[in-house]
Parts: structure tokens; C-alpha cells; sequence
């Protein structure tokens, strides 16, 4: 393919809020990051830490109320999506940018047979008679891997098993062959086995389609094997991100070390793997300083941690970082 | 690939797997399948009666004006039901009140599922504002006792001009049920769309660009639309019933025969020992009655998920 370092999405101090009777919820607070043209993104992150708010934001589908976007910019092919109305977003969903949901048991209509639901997809996007999106449904079916698409493309939901469910959303999702597929934790709900293969089917599709890949998963060895570049979200906000050898050769933030730490690995046996002390931090009530400070290793030995916000910061060519102590990290 | 599906022919949209399995469960229950059968004839019956009035055939079987014999006469082998007091065959009427009784009643069904199933589906897809003004108007209508409130608008409505459309008998009385009897499927669907909203499947809708009247009528309503139907089956028969209330009451069809007018009739009868105008009708009200009862109650076992037993 070349290197090729084409932007198609650029994502700039977007933040997200949910106004819930608690209080104010940040969910996402100034993340920035940019997606190649052809390159997978991952966005990594522990359970609500606002990677799916991110997505959804993204596809302007956090619900309202509560959720609301209130800042930043969202530029996808040189337009800024927050721009536009609803009826032009509905045109870009489906077709320019798809997305695939974590729970293949319950994200297809269980009243349609899978061939009806892709040919939904199609209609909404294609003028196409109703043989011709058949012909597609079936075609596409094919191309995701379904065995016997022509009589798969008849059958209900129910008849098919998680992972055949899983490369029937991801057909609906690349059935108009979109710019950007977002895969919203695509594999947690499956068994291993599952996951590799629907893994290695999302990289045959991207690169036939040259399609970028916005993958959000909590799964480090998914990211170290399939991601061109990876952010770390921690309480809202990017802490760290780079390209994924970089990252995982010299994790900078102490909270991705602590994750790639966290790793079990081969050869470890009989000692205790390391956590993060602490708990993820509360999106109603955010630390004061540095949201990691409470449960950071390094200790708070510097003042600023508890004072003030690290913003994140270039350290080395394409690494970017926010911690006061970073190597290289500079003010 | 291509070729595999040029070969083959393009099925049309097949029923749901909710309707084929639930429709194989019904054809199981015998009792159930003889209810059908009950309301299919009372259907082909008023369908009859509608084809022998339109090309005018001289039947006997619908030609109730005619005199057949003196008046009062008890049933017997020659009157089956016996005769009224203008000596017009009881057992015509009957029929011929099928016509009047199963109309309304459809009509009366259609108009409520055409109100209140949009209604319910938008009060509980979009809640908020929208939610409360429906809610609000529903818990109003139905504060109002019913048989008052179809009174009030069988009175209001009886012989208004309406589109440059006279509102006579008939169609007062199945406006009248219609308007006031949307309340109840508007709360259920409202119930069952609060319910489906929040699911994957409506997200994944909007993902890939539908928009909210498509998630509505093309994602939502057909999860719940076999409720509709068994509501509908359900209350079919309390239409029937409430057009003979409105006819007993004088507000029906007064110049053609229903089960509703003819029980009003035997009001007089009774006091003279007449019992078999009476007799029919409610014979032939409680054949229809108990039909769509058991067969509405086994269409929801068969339908509904969470009463269905394995």
C-alpha cells in the first residue's frame, strides 16, 4: 500500500458531556487525535473511560438528553461534521462512516431475515431496484465470509450463532463501502477463536476497500497486533498516543505502562500480575490536577501533579504525552 | 457470484419467524382453530350480504323487508327464528345485522389502530414534551366513563356534514366508538416502544442513517406489531358490543335491521311473550362473542413471547 499518511478523520479538542440529575458528567473532555487514510486507530482504555462517547460523538449519536457535544471540531474529509444538519449526517452514516457494535446478539433486528436488514442499509444509501440490492446483500455476505450466502441471506437472526452475527453487522457496516469503520469493542462479546478470525476479517476488508479502522477495545494484544496507531484514554482524556511499536516499545505515561504491565505473558508463571492500585476515577468528580495522580506509581512527589492539568504534548517525533514527569516532557 | 445470483429467483419478503412460529402453534390448538372458523363465517356472511346488495340479487336470504307471514309468529319449521310484528322473517334480520355489527366493528378497529398506534409509537419513541401531551389527552379520554363519552360523540357527530361527507347511522356510530376507543393500544404500544427504543438494534438503525420515522415504522412497529393484532382480535368483539349498545339506545342505524336495533325491538316484545327476536340476536352475538374471545386469548399465547410456553 505504501505510506500513505492521508488524513480522512481529524478529531480536535471534542468534548462531550452528559447533564445527568448527579451533576455534570465529562465524558469526554479535549480529546484530539486523526485517522490515516487505510490505517487502523485504536483507542484504548478501561471500561468508562468515554471511548464509545468518543465514537458515538463522532457519528453525532450520543443521545440528547443527556449527552450533548459542546466543543471541538470533528473534520471528516475537510468538512467539520458538527456542521452539518441531521438529514446530511444520515447521508454520511452507513455510507462514508459505518459502525459495528460490541453485542452482535442484540444489534440486528430480530423481526428481519439479514438479508432484508442489508438491503435496508442499501436502499438508504443506493439507488438500487430491490433484485439488484438482493444480488448485493448476497454478494456482500459472501465477502464477509458467510458460508452459502444465498440461502444465509433468507434467515433470521436467531438461526445464526454470535460470531456469524458479528460478520453479518460488519456486511451491513462495509455493504456501501465506507471511508471509516468505527468497531466499538467488535470482538469482546465472542469467544477467541471468534475473535482472531473476525479480526483478520475487518483487515481483509480494509485493505480491499482501503478503508481506515477506528478500532476502540480494551484488549492491548489486539492493539499490538492490528493497530497502526494507538491513543490511551484515561478519564476522559487522551493521555497518551502514538504510533503502536512507539508506544509499546517505550510507553511514556505511567498509566500505559501500567497497562502494558498488567499484560500476562508467556513464561510469568507462578507470580501475581501487576494492576493499577485505585479505581478508574469518577466522571462526575474528577481529581483536582492530573486525573491519574491518585493512583500514579511514580508517586506525587511534583507539585503540579495535584494542581494542574498535564496537557498532552509532542515528546518525540509522533509521540505525544500528558505527564509532568514524561521523559522529555517539557512545559 | 453473480451467476449464483442471477440463477436464483428473488423471493418476495417473507412473513417473520415470530408469525410462522406462532401461526404453527395456533394450527395446534383444535378448539381454537374452530373459533376461526366461527368468524370466518360471520365475515362471509356480511360479505355475502355486501355482494347481494351491490349487483342487487334477490335472495331471500337478505331480502329482510319482505313479508313472509302474519306478525309474531313463534319459531317454527317454516319461520326458524319466527316473525316481528310486520311479519318480516327474524332469522333475515339476524343476518342482514351481521352486515351492521361486523362493520362497525371493523371500521371501529381501524380507526383506533390508526390513531392510537401512531400516537402510542411517537409518545414513546421521542418522549420528553411530545410524551406528556398524549399521555396527558389519553388519561383524559378514558377519566370519561366510556358509554357516556361514545353517547356524547354519536350525538355530536349524528347527521354533521363532515368533508362535505353526511355522517348518517353507520358511520356515526363506528366514528363514535373509533375516536373514543384508541386508548388502550395507544398505551400498550407506547408501553412496548419505551421498551424496544433503547435496544442495540435501534442504535445500529441509526448508525448506518435511518431516520427517526424509519426506525419508527420500519425497525420499531414491526417488533410489536402482533400486539396490534391481538388487541385488535380482542377487542373486535367489545366493538360488536357497543354498537348494539348505541343501537338499543336509538343512536344507531334506525331504518336497517342490527342485533342492537332488534334487542331494542323486544324491549315491547317481551312484555307480549315475543322472546325470539331477542333470542336471536343474542344468540348470534354470543356465537361471535365467544369465537373471538378464545381465539384472540390462544392468538396471544401463540404470539406473545413472554406468555409463550414450549
Amino acid at each position: 500500500m505504501g505510506e500513505n499518511n492521508e488524513i480522512l478523520l481529524s478529531v480536535k479538542g471534542l468534548s462531550t458531556h452528559f447533564y445527568t440529575e448527579q451533576g455534570k458528567a465529562k465524558a469526554v473532555q479535549q480529546v484530539g487525535f486523526s485517522i490515516k487514510k487505510g490505517k487502523t486507530f485504536a483507542l484504548v482504555g478501561e471500561s468508562g473511560c468515554g471511548k464509545s462517547v468518543t465514537a458515538l460523538s463522532i457519528m453525532k449519536l450520543v443521545p440528547y438528553p443527556p449527552g450533548k457535544i459542546v466543543s471541538g471540531e470533528i473534520i471528516f474529509r475537510g468538512k467539520d461534521l458538527r456542521s452539518l444538519s441531521g438529514k446530511q449526517m444520515r447521508q454520511i452514516r452507513g455510507d462514508r462512516i459505518a459502525m459495528i457494535f460490541q453485542e452482535p446478539m442484540t444489534s440486528l433486528n430480530p423481526v428481519f431475515t439479514v438479508g432484508n436488514q442489508i438491503i435496508e442499509v442499501l436502499k438508504l444509501h443506493q439507488k438500487k431496484t430491490s433484485a439488484q440490492a438482493r444480488a448485493d446483500a448476497i454478494e456482500v455476505l459472501d465477502k464477509v465470509g458467510i458460508a452459502d450466502p444465498a440461502q444465509r441471506v433468507d434467515e433470521y437472526p436467531h438461526q445464526m450463532s454470535g460470531g456469524m452475527r458479528q460478520r453479518v453487522m460488519i456486511a451491513m457496516a462495509v455493504s456501501c463501502e465506507p471511508d471509516l469503520l468505527i468497531a466499538d469493542e467488535p470482538t469482546t462479546a465472542l469467544d477467541v477463536t471468534i475473535q482472531a478470525q473476525i479480526l483478520d476479517l475487518m483487515d481483509g476488508l480494509q485493505k480491499q476497500n482501503n478503508m481506515s479502522i477506528f478500532l476502540i477495545t480494551h484488549d492491548l494484544g489486539v492493539v499490538a497486533e492490528r493497530a497502526d496507531d494507538v491513543a490511551v484514554m484515561y478519564a476522559s482524556g487522551i493521555v497518551e498516543t502514538a504510533d503502536a511499536k512507539t508506544l509499546f516499545a517505550e510507553p511514556l505515561h505511567p498509566y500505559t505502562q501500567g497497562l502494558l504491565k498488567s499484560l500476562p505473558s508467556l513464561g510469568f508463571k507462578g507470580q501475581r500480575l501487576n494492576t493499577i492500585a485505585g479505581s478508574v476515577a469518577n466522571p462526575l468528580d474528577f481529581p483536582k490536577g492530573c486525573k491519574f495522580h491518585p493512583r500514579c506509581p511514580l508517586g506525587i512527589t511534583d507539585r503540579r501533579c495535584q494542581s494542574k492539568e498535564p496537557e498532552l504534548k509532542e515528546v518525540s517525533d509522533g509521540h505525544f504525552v500528558a505527564c509532568f514527569k514524561a521523559a522529555g516532557y517539557e512545559e | 457470484m453473480t451467476d449464483v445470483v442471477k440463477d436464483k429467483k428473488i423471493v418476495a419478503v417473507k412473513g417473520t419467524s415470530l408469525w410462522k412460529d406462532g401461526l404453527r402453534r395456533l394450527k395446534h390448538r383444535k378448539f381454537a382453530m374452530v373459533c376461526l372458523v366461527i368468524i370466518l363465517a360471520y365475515f362471509a356472511v356480511t360479505a355475502f350480504v355486501y355482494v347481494a346488495e351491490f349487483f342487487n340479487w334477490q335472495i331471500r336470504a337478505v331480502m329482510w323487508t319482505e313479508e313472509v307471514g302474519p306478525s309474531y309468529q313463534p319459531p317454527d319449521v317454516k319461520y326458524v327464528f319466527g316473525t316481528d310484528i310486520f311479519g318480516q322473517s327474524v332469522l333475515r334480520k339476524t343476518i342482514y345485522g351481521a352486515k351492521t355489527s361486523i362493520t362497525v366493528a371493523l371500521c371501529a378497529s381501524l380507526i383506533s389502530i390508526l390513531i392510537g398506534v401512531p400516537l402510542g409509537a411517537i409518545a414513546g419513541y421521542f418522549r420528553g414534551v411530545v410524551d406528556e401531551i398524549i399521555v396527558w389527552i389519553y388519561s383524559t379520554l378514558s377519566s370519561i366513563p366510556y358509554i357516556l363519552l361514545i353517547l356524547a360523540f354519536a350525538v355530536v357527530l349524528r347527521d354533521r356534514t363532515l368533508f362535505g361527507f353526511r355522517l348518517t347511522g353507520m358511520v356515526t356510530v363506528y366514528l363514535a366508538i373509533g375516536l373514543t376507543s384508541w386508548v388502550g393500544i395507544c398505551r400498550l404500544i407506547r408501553g412496548e416502544i419505551i421498551k424496544h427504543k433503547d435496544r442495540e438494534y435501534v442504535l445500529a438503525a441509526r448508525s448506518y442513517g435511518s431516520s427517526n420515522a424509519r426506525i419508527i415504522f420500519k425497525q420499531l412497529l414491526p417488533n410489536v406489531f402482533h400486539l396490534v393484532i391481538i388487541d385488535f382480535s380482542l377487542r373486535f368483539v367489545s366493538f360488536i358490543h357497543a354498537e348494539v349498545i348505541l343501537s338499543f339506545l336509538g343512536l344507531g342505524e334506525a331504518d336497517k335491521p342490527s342485533w342492537g336495533a332488534m334487542i331494542n325491538d323486544a324491549r315491547i316484545e317481551l312484555a307480549r311473550g315475543v322472546w325470539w327476536q331477542m333470542a336471536a340476536a343474542t344468540v348470534a352475538i354470543f356465537f361471535i362473542s365467544l369465537a373471538l374471545n378464545i381465539f384472540g386469548d390462544a392468538l396471544r399465547d401463540s404470539l406473545d413471547p413472554k406468555l409463550r410456553m414450549q
